[in-house]
């Protein structure tokens, strides 16, 4: 498929925009049901302390309230087990130790805003004024929140004989030995140790979940912000022994994800057994400060980097040893934070030894999950900071050691230490481009007048490559149903929380029927077509696993209806052509349109396939300027070149970019979990103090496309819903490092917030004098 | 519990509601016009934007009995039929939405905005925008569409025929800006 | 939100005797930070007494040297007066900085000075212009108003009125804001009046204050550069997790620059 072929239906606005931008949108606390009861969660107070007594007597008599739950109904419920995927062996075939996590926390509670009860009642202001009735008696428990502590001697432990130490797993990739003759030999080595903070992933909408129990087949249907439901129904399955064809769902529209809306929480079970005790409707909306408290957390991992050059400044090794911060449990959407950061450890680079050791620890704090780009970003910070601190220390251009060390295009596919087959890339292609495109050689002088104006101004780059498209699922599919006007159906599992589903996936099947755009309509988990399998949307995987199956759907409907047509014009099938919704006999030119084949009832097909990982690449380079008076930091510019394989819908595309150089940079500039050391309190609990990017952080951004197609989908598409995120940290944090390195600076640690610049200056200029 | 009459979308709405009740909750759980969001409890995010009175305010922040006898416009009003406010298209053609659920707020907020400063610099639109939050989009493509929603609201303005006298009526126009009421009249067309 | 009664009174004499006869009752405004905290169940009052619509509180009026605005006067309205402009640009510009659009259209400037948050703007204005805060029972200088975080010269059941604000020949306000929550780090109004120059702080320390050294070298030298070594305690400055107390100190002059280079 080029791009021009789907050109004559570029819209200009989106399928899904028009419900979105009148209020017509329906999200998961939009729904309501008669009858319905209102749940208010009581939550830990306290990071870690023993549940001496839980008294719900004033709340059960408070009126209004049906019914009070606690930990003890959730272990009688035998809801105690959360699945996990931390699945892959450790070191010495060791296996994650997981803890249970009753659905409310019995016993112990072990972080802040841990659910332990649950009221329902018929207002949310009587389930709200009845939960605070219950009392609560604790035995207060040491807390350790930074993972480091966790894992020293002595540490208190969380979950004392089932995770000894609070060392969850502990595993390795690449090659010790390797690396460890390639350091010898090393004419230079560079060291970093970094933090890849814990950051909220926050999508505007807050979590709701509307649980309805039906007793005539024991069978709850949800309606719950979600990536997709076949991944939360296995997992809602795993965790309550419901079983998957028991677990329905209606969904509509998605206030967004991050990768934060695909577990299964604790909450949504505590929610379906007091919808079946009660008998009752179950609606449950959360604040944002709970959510802040509850809402898996991201990223969390802290690295120390080792990276071995040659006399030329050829990379010969690196090696990293990481802790992985997983919070109190480990919830069921966390092994990205480690298999992701080996599958693509090598970078853009050939780094013949690679080695990464992972310890992953169970801290006092809110479990952390996948969130955009589930640590494809924190692979790439760590590599790309020790590139370009390399070459700040070997006074090399960043760009050139870049060059000099990229898997040469001649290279693909190529085969990591690490075990992964890149497709392909271009990668000098899209430095050229980029550099060009942020005018790599104008700097000095923009630095120059920058300093003028008392500013420091620094050049950061990124290069990096990501998996993307993959998924989980034995397949994806697609059904597309065809009726007598014409119009085609296409169903699916996956879910977009805000990635443009409604157009781009009916672009795709629109340009393969040759249809207009209006003729196709996109229904993302739709009831009755909830036995489809396939992958949720995360990973950056819908446009290449459902959208690809939307065009093989469509060639497939082609091919079923030039049977059909067939039949009706009385020749072979062979001897029928289609085009743009008419099937035609090639020998008496009689016709057929495609409606008329639904005729006598809809014509249905189901398309199907499985891939494997795209490879998305880029370059991004910023210039950034520091007010050292006051530390804030403006990004002067922000150029990209992606390679995103063939594009369907560049707006979106674009869109996509931006969306994820944003919370790139809100990371690198501001946003962080801060939890007390002393008492495990959140401290960045609200919007108040969590420093969300705001309009004018980023001005503009100049991005071209550097295609090359990927042919692990007939689309040609690469997975791109996370590569602006990947890029982002580590050119920002570079281009901050660069303004600074002029006076001794060597390196920061996220967030570059004006308070720590300023910091940093002081103490340089201090140290200079 | 308070008697509550609130002119809400130009139809008279009237309900007994506990004090406590937020605007918010009022439009959202009595009147079911959900496409007013809740994206957060410390009046930060702005989702929950509407007008009183021909004014933009928060309305997790107000109480529905605060504004009794006011003037409510939220999202579901904003369109005349199915004639899209300049506003909302504009979000929609310049990509300015993602995910949707900071739309509602981010278009009324504009509309605010843009009846007090109808040309806006960025740095006016950036400032314009401090009480709203966006997760999906980087901000960049809504103000764009604030840039061009002021652009398709100014271009309507002026009558063809006064072309000859557009600087005095240019003139008039951002005089009449200044008195709010007619202000209000003003950004309604 | 605990369970409450709300009343819209009529009068100021009304709204008094409701809170003589309700001792658990608030008065409220604009709501702006009121209402908030009754979302997170923070306070419990049992009524609250809303003034915000009580028309003898509401408006800007100049004459002979002061610029009097009404207690229940919302942020906008005093960001956008002509004739607030006209009189003290530099207060119509740190009202047109507060919050943002959507609480500037609620929020008041009596419910700002009655709460003095220690980050709020407008207590900056008050203290560095030498307001006086008018009540329903006297007069009170600003110098004599504000007493530290949350603390203020009101006694119970006392309404703030009106500000009256002495012009200044010249003032500006230089605000560096809060990443996340929009409020003050530091914010720093500088005043050159008939008796001398005043510098009030809000967002740096405890609760607004003055920072007398610089008003000294002020007078002495009215350039940014009088400033540059003056004394200024940051033992005295807030800490929290956002800003240590020496970037706070360095905030303060840095405002304080900022501002003196912009007065007018």
């Amino acid at each position: 498929m080029s791009t021009s072929a789907h050109s004559h239906h570029d819209p200009k606005m989106r399928v899904e925009d028009v419900r979105l931008i009148t209020g017509g949108g329906k999200y998961a606390a939009d729904w309501n049901f008669p009858g319905q009861l209102h749940a208010q969660f009581v939550r830990s107070d306290r990071a870690h302390a023993v549940i001496v007594a839980v008294n719900t007597e004033a709340a059960r008599k408070h009126p209004g309230v049906k019914g009070v739950f606690t930990g003890a109904d959730a272990v009688r419920a035998g809801y105690t087990k959360p699945p996990h995927s931390l699945t892959f062996a450790g070191v010495n075939g060791m296996k994650a130790r997981a803890p249970e996590r009753p659905v409310l926390a019995h016993g112990k509670v072990r972080f802040v805003g841990e659910a332990l009860a649950l009221v329902v009642a018929e207002s949310a202001a009587a389930a709200a004024d009845a939960a605070e009735l219950i009392e609560i008696e604790y035995r207060d428990l040491p807390a350790v929140v930074s993972p480091e502590g966790a894992l020293a001697d002595g540490a208190p432990q969380l979950h004392e004989d089932v995770v000894p130490g609070n060392l969850a797993l502990e595993t390795e990739a690449g090659d010790a030995a390797a690396v460890e003759a390639a350091f010898a030999n090393a004419a230079h080595i560079t060291r970093l140790k970094l933090e890849v903070t814990r950051v909220a992933p926050n999508p505007m909408e807050p979590r709701a979940c509307l649980v309805n129990h039906d007793p005539a087949d024991d069978s709850y249907l949800f309606h719950v912000c979600s990536q997709g439901i076949t991944t939360l129904r296995k997992q809602l399955s795993a965790y309550t022994s419901v079983s998957e064809d028991r677990i329905r769902f209606e969904l509509g529209d998605v206030g967004g994800g991050f990768g934060q809306r695909t577990p299964a929480y604790p909450e949504y079970c505590a929610l379906m057994i007091a919808a079946k005790e009660t008998g009752r409707p179950v609606r449950w909306v959360s604040t944002r400060s709970e959510g802040f408290l509850s809402d898996t957390h991201g990223r969390g991992n802290i690295i120390e980097g080792a990276l071995a050059l040659d006399r030329d400044a050829r990379f010969l090794a690196m090696r990293l040893e990481w802790v992985n911060d997983m919070g109190a449990y480990l919830s069921p959407a966390s092994p990205g934070h480690i298999r992701n950061t080996t599958i693509c450890m090598t970078g853009v680079y050939r780094i013949p030894a690679l080695y990464a050791h992972y310890r992953v620890a169970l801290t006092n704090t809110t479990p952390v999950s996948s969130y955009r780009g589930a640590g494809r970003p924190d692979i790439a910070y760590v590599v790309e900071r020790l590139v370009s601190q390399a070459a700040a220390e070997l006074d090399v251009d960043a760009a050139e050691l870049r060059r000099r060390n990229f898997i040469p295009p001649e290279a693909f596919p190529y085969k990591t230490p690490t075990g992964s087959t890149y497709e392909y890339a271009d990668l000098p292609g899209v430095l050229d481009k980029a550099l060009r495109l942020a005018d790599w050689k104008g700097f000095p002088k923009r630095r120059a007048r920058a300093e003028k104006r008392g500013k420091l101004r620094g050049l950061g780059i990124s290069t990096v490559i990501e998996n993307s498209g993959a998924g989980q699922a034995a397949k994806d599919e697609v059904e597309l149903e065809l009726d007598a006007h014409g119009t085609v159906v296409a169903y699916t599992v996956s879910k977009a929380q805000g990635h443009s589903h409604e157009t781009t996936l009916a672009m795709i099947v629109a340009d393969a029927l040759g249809l207009p755009l209006d003729r196709v309509e996109v229904r993302q988990c739709a009831p009755g077509k909830q036995q489809l399998q396939g992958n949720h949307t995360g990973g950056s995987r819908t446009t290449v696993g459902a959208g690809s199956v939307c065009h093989l759907a469509a060639l497939k409907l082609i091919e079923h209806g030039r049977s059909l047509a067939a039949l009706d014009l009385g020749v072979e099938p062979s001897q029928v052509e289609y085009a743009k919704g008419v099937f035609r006999s090639r020998e008496s030119g009689r016709s057929v349109r495609l409606g008329d084949l639904a005729k006598n009832g809809a014509v249905s097909v189901v398309g199907e396939g499985k891939f494997g990982s795209t490879f998305p690449n880029g370059c991004h380079i910023v210039e950034v300027e520091i007010d050292p008076e006051t530390g804030t930091t403006e990004i002067a510019s922000y150029a990209t070149v992606d390679d995103c394989g063939k594009v369907i819908n560049h707006t979106v595309v674009e869109g996509q970019l931006h969306g994820g150089i944003a919370q790139g940079a809100g990371q690198v500039f501001g946003e962080q979990i801060v939890y007390d050391p002393g008492t495990g309190q959140l401290l960045t609990g609200s919007f108040m103090d969590y420093c969300m990017p705001r309009a004018g952080m980023l001005r503009e951004i100049s991005t071209e496309e550097h295609p090359t197609p990927s042919k692990v989908s007939p689309l040609g598409v690469k997975g791109m819903g996370e590569s602006g995120c990947t890029a982002s940290l580590p050119a920002l944090a570079n281009a901050v490092v660069d303004a600074l390195r002029p006076l001794g600076v060597g390196h920061l640690d996220m967030p570059m917030t004006p308070a720590k610049l300023w910091h940093a200056v002081r103490t340089a200029r201090k140290g200079g004098n | 519990m308070a008697k509550v009459e609130i002119k809400v979308n130009g139809v008279k709405q009237s309900r007994n509601v506990e004090d406590r009740t937020l605007l918010a909750n009022f439009l959202r759980d009595e009147l079911g016009l959900t496409g007013t969001h809740i994206g957060c409890d410390t009046s930060q995010c702005g989702c929950c934007t509407v007008h009183v009175n021909g004014r933009a305010v928060k309305s997790c922040s107000v109480l529905a009995v605060q504004v009794n006898g006011a003037d409510v416009l939220t999202i579901e009003g904003l369109a005349k039929g199915s004639k899209l406010h300049p506003v909302q298209q504009a979000f929609s053609e310049c990509h300015g939405l993602q995910c949707g659920f900071c739309t509602p707020g981010m278009i009324m907020a504009t509309v605010g905005m843009l009846k007090d400063t109808p040309n806006p610099s960025e740095e006016e639109i950036i400032h314009g925008l401090e009480g709203n939050l966006c997760r999906c989009t980087g901000y960049i493509n809504i103000v764009k569409a604030v840039k061009q929603s002021a652009k398709m609201l100014r271009g309507k303005k002026p009558a063809k025929a006064a072309k000859k006298a557009a600087p005095k009526k240019k003139a008039k126009a951002a005089k009449k800006a200044k008195k709010s009421k007619k202000a209000k009249k003003a950004a309604k067309k | 939100m605990y369970a409450l009664n709300y009343v819209k009174v009529k009068s100021l004499a009304e709204a008094a005797k409701m809170l003589a006869s309700n001792p658990e009752a608030k008065l409220m405004a604009g709501g702006m930070t009121l209402v908030p905290t009754l979302k997170q169940r923070l306070a419990q009052p049992s009524h609250l007494v809303d003034i915000g619509a009580l028309p003898e509180l509401r408006g800007i009026t100049a004459k002979a040297g002061t610029l009097t605005i009404g207690a229940a006067t919302k942020h906008h309205d005093v960001a956008t007066s002509a004739v607030a402009k006209k009189a003290i640009p530099s207060l119509a510009y740190l009202a047109g900085l507060i919050g943002d659009p959507q609480v500037r259209n609620l929020g008041t400037i009596g419910g700002s000075v009655a709460n003095n948050d220690p980050a709020a703007d407008y207590p900056a204005a008050v203290l560095g212009l030498g307001a006086t805060v008018v009540t329903n029972k006297r007069e009170i200088a600003a110098d004599d108003y504000f007493q530290g975080m949350f603390t203020t010269a009101l006694e119970e059941g006392e309404i703030i009125t009106r500000i009256v604000f002495p012009v200044p020949r010249r003032a500006a306000y230089a605000k560096f804001a809060h990443p996340a929550s929009g409020y003050a780090m530091a914010g720093v109004f500088v005043a050159q009046t008939s008796d001398g120059t005043r510098v009030a702080v809000t967002g740096a320390g405890p609760g607004v204050f003055r920072w007398k050294a610089a008003e000294t070298a002020l007078g002495k030298n009215p350039k940014a550069a009088a400033i540059e070594g003056v004394a200024l305690d940051a033992g005295e400055m807030n800490e929290d997790i956002h800003a240590t107390r020496e970037y706070r100190a360095n905030l303060v002059r840095v405002m304080a620059k900022r501002a003196i280079a912009q007065l007018r």
